[in-house]
């Protein structure tokens, strides 16, 4: 059996001079919901677009289940889809466009009607099989489309912006939803979207995509932790990084320290560290510790002053001076309480403290 | 007199019932003219400042049909506006698809040079048409007087189709290619059900516009391509004004059974549906 349910070989796909897709590689196993993250316009669709067969790449080869289907068209690749505009058939009842692939397929009626019955339960639509599309409401309208793309069973389902759609809170449930079916049917799946928060929640791995090219891929928690570009970290959600110098490496204790605007950080060692490199340094805000002044000092422990302090509810937002340009953000949990104008010492434990390599 | 002018108070006074006159006025407007010509087809004896024909009778219908030769004027009628909308509709199909479909340079343009027939006065145009006619043969053939009607009828079956096909939404067809629809059987049972609302729309238009031409038939028809508008118009030459009104009333039978046809078959939220969302 092949290694890859999924195999972008070098694809590259061009709308006239804009190149959508440059030489991307993407191998999905066999039962991962793989997820294609990024801003609107990177290529995302253009990608799934390449697996569905609707767009032809201009270069490269793709494979389903081990076999080169570049060049077989769409509607043999015997795959489920699901679309951000729904693309439900509107003369079709919810029944009838449950059943349209397996009409398509010549199962018989029998058949059909338990298949699709299943289908339908399994979204609990089942009573409003003869509702038109217009009749439901878009949440609904997802589902069916959902019930559609896998009434045959396919090997892959593929999802593009599934619930950008739909608003907020029925997001989140359908979220859950279909992370559930998936595992339920087992099925590999391939997920776009640009919620990163989406992403992360659903996906086995995550492809972060930039302007036509993949820039990490990684399971939820390696992109969320260790981003290995700027444009990744960027898009995950961390704004702020310090610019800095690798001043030392210490193989021993496998750190290395960053000079930063006057202060020494030490962060962990990764093997392309040498002294000397540019590197960006960041740390989420809410790992920074905050502390009293009257604590001792000790490594990454810096002195600084609380300049302003944003109280949040659950947190509290403060901005803490710690040296002539550079203040950091640090965020705590409501205990902490600190006012502004007040010393303190900041603590940004090792672990935390992240570097790229520029 | 008090009474008018009781009534011209209360109309200043009330807005609700002014537009019930005006109302009521465009009505008569539409129906007096109509109610009159049935009335004028059904009576006799009915001259001078009467207000209703003094007694009834079929015998003018009796004369239309036997007289005027009315079943070979109405398979006439039917055989051209069958052939125009043939015609329109082969033309406005492919052409409509590029319209409507296709990025295409100076579609703007082409569409307004499509109306341009209508735009020149239909007695002109006419003239010109049978011009050509004449050095072509088409005169007095049944294909002539199609392709007379053509002219007209197709542009208009190219804008309703052309705006039919740009709102299929490709996203369907697509769908349905990935649940494993060729094109073929994407056609069938996609497409075309999709653009059936659209297709009979611009059928109907052309059926109706070329049912009732007049000015491009008067000057393309011969003895054997009478069609029911120029002999309803020759039969007003003649002087028989009852026999004109019974073969005017004949002439609206076909227009209402087509409309009373859509009504009932082609229920508009079986065809349509709409999306929520994009
Ligand atoms: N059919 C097309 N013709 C020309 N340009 C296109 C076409 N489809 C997409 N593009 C362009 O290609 C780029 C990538 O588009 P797309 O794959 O839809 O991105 P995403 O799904 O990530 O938002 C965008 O800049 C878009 O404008
Ligand atoms: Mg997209």
């Amino acid at each position: 059996m092949p290694d890859y349910m999924i195999e972008l070989r070098d694809v590259t796909k061009r709308y006239g001079d804009l190149v959508a897709n440059d030489n991307v590689t993407l191998q999905i196993r066999r039962g991962e919901l793989m997820t294609l993250l990024g801003p609107s316009g990177c290529g995302k669709t253009t990608a799934l677009r390449c697996i569905t067969g609707h767009n032809i790449p201009d270069e490269g080869r793709v494979f389903i289940d081990g076999e080169d289907v570049t060049d077989v068209p769409t509607y043999k690749r015997e795959l489920g889809m699901v679309f951000q505009s729904f693309a439900l058939f509107p003369h079709m009842t919810v029944f009838g466009n449950v059943e349209f692939p397996l009409m398509i397929r010549r199962m018989n009626k029998a058949e059909r009607r338990e298949w699709v019955m299943d289908a339908l339960r399994m979204i609990r639509m089942e009573e409003y099989e003869d509702h038109y599309p217009r009749q439901i409401s878009g949440g609904q309208q997802q589902r069916v489309g959902l019930a559609r793309a896998l009434v045959y069973r396919p090997k892959v389902l593929l999802l593009d912006e599934p619930l950008s759609n739909l608003d907020a809170k029925l997001r989140e449930e359908m979220r859950f939803e279909i992370r559930d079916l998936i595992d339920r049917l087992g099925i590999t799946a391939v997920y776009v979207t640009h919620d990163q928060a989406e992403a992360l929640a659903l996906s086995d791995r995550v492809a972060v995509r930039n302007a036509g090219h993949i820039e990490q891929v990684g399971m939820p928690d390696e992109i969320y932790d260790l981003p290995q570009t700027r444009f990744v970290a960027d898009f995950i959600g961390l704004s702020e990084f310090l610019a800095g110098t690798l001043s030392a490496v210490h193989t021993e204790e496998r750190t290395a320290t960053v000079a930063v605007d006057g202060l020494e950080i030490h962060v962990p060692a990764t093997p392309e560290m040498a002294p000397g490199r540019k590197v960006l340094f960041f740390i989420r805000p809410n790992d920074i510790e905050l502390l009293p002044a009257s604590q001792e000092s000790g490594i990454n422990v810096f002195v600084g002053v609380v300049e302003k302090k944003t109280y949040l509810g659950d947190r509290s937002d403060y901005r803490v001076r710690v040296s002539e340009g550079l203040e950091l953000r640090v965020q705590t949990d409501g205990k902490v309480r600190f006012e502004e104008g007040e010393n303190v010492k900041v603590h940004l434990p090792i672990p935390h403290c992240r570097v790229i390599v520029e | 007199m008090t009474l008018a002018r009781k009534y011209l108070n209360a109309i200043l006074r009330s807005r609700k019932l002014l537009i019930q006159t005006l109302l009521l006025c465009f009505a008569l407007m539409i129906f007096t003219p109509f109610l009159m010509i049935v009335l004028r087809s059904v009576g006799r004896g009915w001259f001078g400042r009467l207000w209703l024909p003094p007694e009834l009778t079929l015998d003018w219908y009796r004369w239309a049909v036997e007289v005027t030769n009315i079943v070979e004027i109405t398979k006439n009628t039917l055989v051209i506006a069958l052939l125009a909308v043939l015609m329109s509709t082969v033309i406005a199909i492919p052409t409509g698809w590029a319209l409507g479909r296709r990025n295409i340079p100076g579609r703007e343009l082409l569409m307004s040079i499509l109306l341009l027939p209508r735009m020149i006065p239909p007695i002109a145009f006419a003239l010109g048409v049978a011009q050509i006619f004449y050095r072509t043969d088409l005169i007095n053939t049944h294909i002539g007087v199609a392709l007379a009607h053509v002219s007209i009828c197709a542009p208009f079956a190219i804008l309703i189709l052309s705006a039919t096909f740009e709102a299929l939404d490709e996203r369907l067809l697509e769908a349905s290619g990935v649940c494993g629809a060729n094109p073929i059987r994407t056609f069938i049972h996609v497409v075309f059900p999709l653009i059936l609302p659209g297709v009979l729309a611009s059928m109907i238009f052309t059926f109706t516009t070329s049912y009732n031409e007049f000015t491009l038939t008067l000057m393309t028809y011969g003895k054997d391509t009478v069609t029911l508008p120029v002999r309803t118009y020759l039969a007003i030459g003649e002087g028989y004004w009852e026999v004109t009104s019974a073969m005017s009333i004949l002439l609206i039978i076909p227009s209402i059974i087509v409309l009373f046809m859509i009504q009932r078959q082609v229920a508009p939220e079986k065809l349509v549906g709409g999306f929520k969302g994009v």
